[in-house]
């Protein structure tokens, strides 16, 4: 994304914040859904439009675990294994759900690109244990092992959407 | 033990209380009216202290004392910044509230705003709940609106407005200083303390930082008095308090009850409907996991903030983690040192290193690879972190580590002995939600 | 330790308090670990650092116990209070300190043995010190791939890191470069720049000694030499004329090494060094050395001994009639005292001049209260007048970055884009305009105002000089001098002027001229002097890189470069520091004062004199400005000179007229730019050429685009340049980088570095 394009998105926000450091977030986020992963250039037009060093903005980049700086598949499926959903089957779960992918026990991306599956920590969805979440969409769960495979063959043939809020 | 759905407003309304209308129809913003026309600002402080009421999101910090030490001769605005991060495992309360009642929250922190003379209130939401967010969007702009925000707060002379600002992934920022830095658009790493958030917080400003069940309170202790608030519980745990509880019981949810009416065993077994046939109670983690782990021995304790203390434990978030008897005690302990580790940020050595120490041991002791000594090790590494970092997250994320070891030790004795702990099938029964 | 801040257990307000048993005192508000140095005890620390800005608390190290306070305190972040009692010893302490070394060298290597830090590692030292004997961890360390360069200066081994944060603070907080960073979040942090981007910038170096173990290690330095077999000495740098305090590290006679002091000169650098200061010695022993001594006779170059080759140039001096002598910027004040002492004695009508700028108009600000660097951290006001500070005197910069983040207002006047402009207000200035734009300044408000303006720029502008002068007085403001030279002041406080040789050679007056440690033919007005040395009979050469001087010199002596030996520099505020051997010259050179010394012996007119430190003790007896100082006086961290007394500005009616035609040249100066930086192997990855740069206008009217080349003429003399087009600059003058060895530039230039025009075309 370039630089013009997030600096409109953060320009009506400026106001609300006494520094322009708060906007980094905001716009690495926006940034973040046109790919769905930052590329450099990524982190360099963020950088241009709050006016902060690239280096500056990958540092705060890689502090969170919803920014990714590396490629990851068009839609990402995050399966929360923290205690609650892990006592409600959430290893099976993941297990089951990259066995199918073809992917490693604890994720990965699919070969054709199309799904990342990711282990996250507590998605404050413990009621619905064991519960997933695709990108930043709502968490759904309980997740049974027949919801997964649903949950899975929907995404390759659901559109991805035109902004990937992850 | 009876619930009272004094925070869950939209329980009471026997539905989402999502539209503006829906909300004032049941009572909503008649508290910060009676507020900004009846009281100074001096009384909503009051009437905050009187209440007892005390911060939520783990610490329980009486929020009435937080908010009376914000300095009044600041050349810098004030803020209120309200930590919706919610993120402690086993913890989903905030995001019920802010999904089907998120107006008594913007209610509470306009409120709050108020009282300390802020000039902005800030919302930082974990990022993994975008839904909620984009509930509280449309709530703050009705709210703005309708004059509920804006440069004459309900046609009084103050001005007051709310920013949603979203996380992207880290459990630290829960940590209010953390959440400052990252607010300010930076890693979000605790700061040293002193200075305390009341005195230099936002951008370096005087700023009240409370949790979103904490502020939601703020609405119904003005709507009904501070005095009524503090007459439920106990002398220092007034109130009520919503549980979150999961893991293997039936009913797992979010509760609101009155804080000491309820014993832990009503919770488990009566609230949230007991075990599977044939299953019994093993452990819980009754306030988020940051806690000790307690055993069968504390059901009959109590649910408020000095029972809970009183019985080794913590009231912590109210995130109540259950396990009954066909869990691992010693697979749970490794998952929370996984998810400590995962989220330590870094900062200070005994958290990084220590964190990622203690999830090491445990995986030997899993995987077969224990020595007896290193249930001492543990311990001991424990000791070396407790007290001695830079904030809380690894400050408590020993205790259920440590309080597993001493609590159940004989169930690591037996993973060392027997050469790993096997893997337990897990309840994949479909609970009821709610 | 530079670990450590001074504190001053003799200021006012003192807090009494109890420290391991004792009863204590330290200013309210210092931190205890201070407070405790202090006082004889050490309590370990690692990311402490307070020179970075305020404690942060993450290592944890300097854990103590505070009666009356749950579990442990950082010391670093816990200022004294009246009578807390604090242990800093008891079991719990101890246990608190070892435990968190035991958790640093969890995932710490441990090669120390193959580690360049090795026996100079806090790390290291403080686990001999006070840490755990034994390792209870016994799973796999953590592992990267190593070691990984951050540029070509410096070499990043992360798995030594131990996340103190202090390299990543120096570059966020006080280069304000933003470009080194930690990256990722817990145990997986590491530290790093920009995916793809080097580390690159003026002040680098300074996280390999803010680097408590040896993640960050010189590659100069690289497997040079082991913490016991080298020596190390407190010196002065001499590639910049801010008397940047330096400690040499000299192994097998040579300058391994240049880092900060252990303890820093808070008056000066406070323990920054410039790459320039630290890396520019890799050019000491470089190939131009000088070891050997030279005759020429009838175009016939003889190598002799030093013993010959001085009698040789006694002999020339002898008979050789008029006798000039030229000193440069990095002779000593020994040196030029010396130089005096020839003409005044064995050589009477000699005349001894410097290669500078003559100062004609500047008398009156330099008579104006002076201040030490340090000042401008307090000031709430700091005006920069003309020059580019960071790339001539670059440790200012980090001064002015931390006056702006104490508060102060800065506001920047001159010809030159540079970095510090962006920090504040700023105006541009070209030639001839700064009296006008210098009227134009709001200044009123301030109280603690600094002054920091150009030698060049000012005396280019006498009007503008006396403008400043009144303007710093009324303000009751104090002044630095932003100085081109590195001795340059302090051969002024001798006496010596920057005019009069060249005109006697010009006029025919001169037969012999000895430079010392001057090169006139890549100076500023180079044309000038070319052609004035094309007449003389007799050249002497004292110095110690090869020039063109050197290479047709009747007779050239070797001499040691400012690392090699003793003297005195005063730097352009006027503070006189020592400098010291770090290593001995090669064999065949000598000292340029002892070169001198033997010189007068052999002219007859031996000096009592046997040590530097006697010549300085003289020179100080008869030149009113050094009075009251010797080497004693100056000690480790040096005095100020005499302030010149009180001179009125005099009636300067305008700016001095530019001779020739076309756009008014601003030279400009690179850090790595210069022949120091061009000699220097180490900067090889970042020394920079020559250009002229210009405005996009400019370049389009002459027909210039960017990477072209441009034929450039003054009046003096002309040259090729690659052309740089760049909007940052204004139009209406062109901009000429100078000191870049070979480019020719020195040639547009007059020697008293004067207003000059040029014409512009192509190449």
């Amino acid at each position: 994304m370039n630089a013009e394009e997030i600096a409109a998105y953060i320009a009506p926000l400026r106001p609300e914040y006494a520094e322009a450091r708060s906007l980094i977030l905001p716009a690495l986020k926006f940034a973040q859904t046109e790919k769905g992963h930052l590329t450099s250039e990524d982190i360099a037009a963020v950088g241009e439009a709050t006016g902060f060093s690239a280096a500056y903005v990958e540092s705060v980049a890689t502090f969170y675990d919803r920014l990714y700086l590396k490629p990851v598949g068009k839609r990402v499926v995050s399966v929360c294994i923290t205690l609650s959903c892990m006592l409600r089957g959430s290893d099976e779960l993941l297990e089951h759900m990259c066995h199918r992918e073809g992917l490693p026990h604890d994720g990965g991306t699919t070969e054709d690109g199309e799904i990342t599956i990711q282990e996250v920590q507590c998605l404050g969805y413990c009621d619905r244990a064991p519960c997933v979440q695709v990108d930043a969409e709502e968490t759904q769960g309980p997740v049974s092992l027949e919801d997964a495979d649903r949950l899975l063959d929907d995404l390759r043939v659901t559109p991805r959407p035109e902004r990937l809020w992850r | 033990m009876p619930q009272l759905n004094v925070i869950y407003r939209q329980r009471e309304a026997a539905g989402p209380l999502t539209d503006l209308s829906d909300y004032r129809r049941a009572g909503g913003y008649d508290a910060l009216r009676k507020a900004l026309t009846e009281m100074d600002r001096d009384e909503v402080v009051y009437a905050c202290v009187r209440s007892g009421l005390r911060g939520r999101g783990g610490a329980g910090f009486p929020m009435g004392r937080k908010a009376s030490v914000i300095p009044k001769d600041s050349a810098l605005p004030a803020y209120v910044v309200c930590n919706a991060d919610e993120s402690e495992p086993g913890t989903f309360k905030d995001r019920e509230l802010m999904e089907l009642n998120p107006f008594q929250l913007l209610e509470g922190i306009t409120i709050a705003g108020y009282a300390i003379g802020a000039v902005r209130g800030y919302i930082y939401i974990r990022g993994e709940y975008e839904h909620q967010a984009r509930v509280l969007d449309s709530a703050i702009a009705q709210a703005r609106a309708a004059g509920y925000l804006g440069t004459a707060v309900d046609g009084s002379g103050f001005a007051f407005d709310i920013t949603l600002y979203r996380g992207a992934g880290a459990y630290i920022c829960g940590e209010e200083t953390a959440l400052l830095e990252s607010l300010e658009g930076k890693r979000g790493q605790p700061r040293l303390k002193p200075p305390f958030p009341a005195v230099a917080g936002l951008y370096a400003s005087p700023t009240l930082i409370n949790n979103v069940e904490t502020l939601s309170a703020l609405p119904p202790i003005l709507d009904r008095g501070p005095d009524w608030y503090a007459e439920m519980g106990t002398e220092k745990s007034t109130g009520t308090k919503v549980f979150s509880i999961s893991g293997h019981v039936m009913k797992p949810g979010n509760y609101e009850i009155v804080m000491h009416d309820t014993t832990l065993r009503e919770l488990v077994y009566d609230i949230a409907g007991g075990f599977r046939p044939g299953r019994d109670f093993a452990a819980a983690w009754v306030g988020g996991s940051s806690v000790n782990v307690l055993g069968p021995e504390a059901l009959d304790t109590p649910l408020d903030y000095e029972a809970l203390a009183a019985a080794g434990s913590s009231l912590g978030s109210a995130g109540c983690i259950v396990m009954d008897d066909s869990g691992s005690i010693v697979r749970a302990t490794l998952r929370l040192a996984h998810f400590y580790r995962h989220e330590s940020c870094g900062k200070c050595s005994p958290c990084r290193e220590g964190t990622l120490w203690l999830e090491r041991i445990l995986q030997r002791i899993v995987d077969g690879e224990g020595r007896m000594e290193d249930l001492e090790l543990i311990e001991s590494l424990a000791g070396r972190i407790g007290g001695r970092v830079l904030c809380a997250l690894a400050d408590t994320g020993i205790l259920p580590i440590v309080s597993a070891v001493r609590r159940f030790r004989d169930d690591f004795v037996r993973a060392i002995e027997q050469g790993g702990e096997p893997r337990p099938e897990p309840m994949m029964e479909v609970p009821a939600v709610g | 330790m530079a670990d450590y801040a001074p504190v001053d257990l003799t200021a006012e307000g003192q807090v009494e308090f109890e420290l391991n048993g004792r009863r204590v005192t330290a200013p309210a508000g210092t931190m205890l670990v201070d407070a405790a140095f202090a006082h004889g005890v050490e309590v370990p620390i690692f990311c402490y650092e307070p020179r970075l800005g305020a404690p942060i608390g993450a290592c944890r190290m300097c854990l103590v116990e505070v009666e009356g306070m749950r579990g442990l305190q950082t010391a670093c972040s816990t200022p004294v209070q009246p009578d807390m009692v604090v242990r800093t010893n008891s079991e719990v302490a101890k246990d608190g300190q070892d435990g968190v070394l035991e958790f640093l060298l969890e995932n710490h290597p441990l090669d120390c043995p193959v580690c360049d830090k090795g026996g100079e590692c806090p790390l290291q030292d403080r686990t001999f010190r006070f840490g755990p004997g034994t390792t209870r961890f016994v799973e796999t360390k953590r592992h990267f791939p190593k070691p990984l360069d951050l540029s070509s200066l410096i070499t990043l081994d992360r798995e030594r890191c131990i996340h103190c944060y202090r390299c990543v603070r120096f570059s966020q907080d006080v280069a304000e470069d933003g470009d080194l960073v930690m990256e990722n979040r817990g145990a997986g942090q590491e530290i790093g720049t920009n995916t793809g981007d080097q580390y690159e910038g003026r002040f680098t170096g300074n996280i390999i000694d803010l680097c408590p173990v040896g993640a960050l290690t010189s590659i100069p330095y690289r497997f040079v030499a082991r913490p016991w077999d080298i020596t190390n000495t407190p010196s002065v740098c001499g590639h910049d004329a801010t008397g940047t305090n330096v400690e040499l590290t000299g192994r097998e006679g040579r300058i391994g090494r240049v880092t900060s002091r252990p303890e820093p000169n808070y008056d000066v650098e406070e323990g920054w060094l410039s790459d320039l200061s630290r890396f520019a010695h890799t050019g000491n022993d470089g190939p131009g050395r000088l070891r050997q001594a030279v005759i020429r006779d009838a175009g016939r170059a003889r190598d002799v001994s030093l013993e010959e080759a001085v009698d040789a140039a006694a002999l020339v001096l002898r008979h050789g009639g008029r006798t000039g002598i030229l000193l440069g910027p990095t002779a000593t004040v020994e040196e030029g005292f010396l130089a005096q002492e020839l003409a005044a004695t064995a050589l009477p009508g000699a005349i001894v001049a410097r290669l500078g700028i003559p100062g004609d108009g500047l008398e009156a600000l330099r008579s104006l209260p002076t201040a030490d660097l340090s000042a401008i951290d307090g000031a709430d006001l700091v005006v920069i007048v003309g020059g580019d500070p960071p790339n001539q005197q670059p440790i200012v910069e980090l001064r002015v970055r931390k006056a702006r983040r104490n508060g102060a207002r800065i506001v920047t006047l001159g010809a030159r884009p540079h970095a510090l402009e962006p920090l504040g207000t700023a105006t541009r200035a070209l030639p001839g305009e700064l009296a006008g734009a210098l009227r134009g300044l709001d200044l009123a408000g301030a109280e603690r105002a600094v002054v920091l303006w150009d030698e060049a720029d000012l005396a280019a502008e006498p009007d503008a000089a006396a403008a400043l002068a009144e303007g710093i007085a009324a303000l009751g403001a104090r002044q630095i001098e932003l100085g081109a030279d590195v001795n340059g002041a302090g051969l002024r406080a001798l006496g010596i002027p920057a005019t009069g040789l060249l005109e006697a050679a010009h006029g025919g007056g001169l037969d012999v001229l000895v430079t010392i440690k001057a090169d006139p033919l890549a100076a500023p007005g180079a044309s000038d002097w070319s052609w004035a040395l094309g007449r003389l009979p007799a050249r002497i050469a004292i110095e110690s890189h090869a020039t063109a001087l050197t290479d047709s010199a009747t007779v050239a002596l070797p001499a040691a470069t400012h690392y090699e030996t003793e003297g005195v520099y005063v730097a352009m505020n006027g503070r006189a520091q020592r400098l010291r051997p770090g290593a001995p010259p090669p064999e065949g050179a000598a000292p340029g004062w002892e070169i001198l010394v033997a010189l007068l012996h052999r002219l007859g007119a031996p000096p009592a004199e046997r040590t530097a430190a006697a010549v300085f003790a003289r020179a100080a007896g008869s030149r009113p400005a050094l009075a009251g100082l010797d080497y004693d006086a100056i000690g480790v961290l040096g005095a100020h000179i005499g302030a010149p007394a009180p001179v009125w500005p005099n009636g300067h009616n305008g700016p001095r007229a530019a001779a020739g035609a076309g756009l008014p040249l601003v030279t400009t100066t690179r850090i790595f730019g210069n022949a120091d930086a061009h000699r220097a192997e180490g900067l090889a990855g970042v020394r920079t050429g020559a250009d002229l740069t210009l405005n996009p206008e400019e370049a389009a009217r002459i027909g210039l685009s960017d990477g072209g080349r441009a034929r450039v003429r003054s009046p003096h003399g002309e040259t090729d340049l690659p052309v740089r087009v760049d909007a940052a600059h204004p139009a209406g003058a062109a901009y000429v980088a100078t000191g870049v060895p070979g480019a020719g530039v020195e040639r547009l230039l007059p020697a008293d570095r004067g207003p000059v025009r040029v014409e512009i075309g192509l190449a």
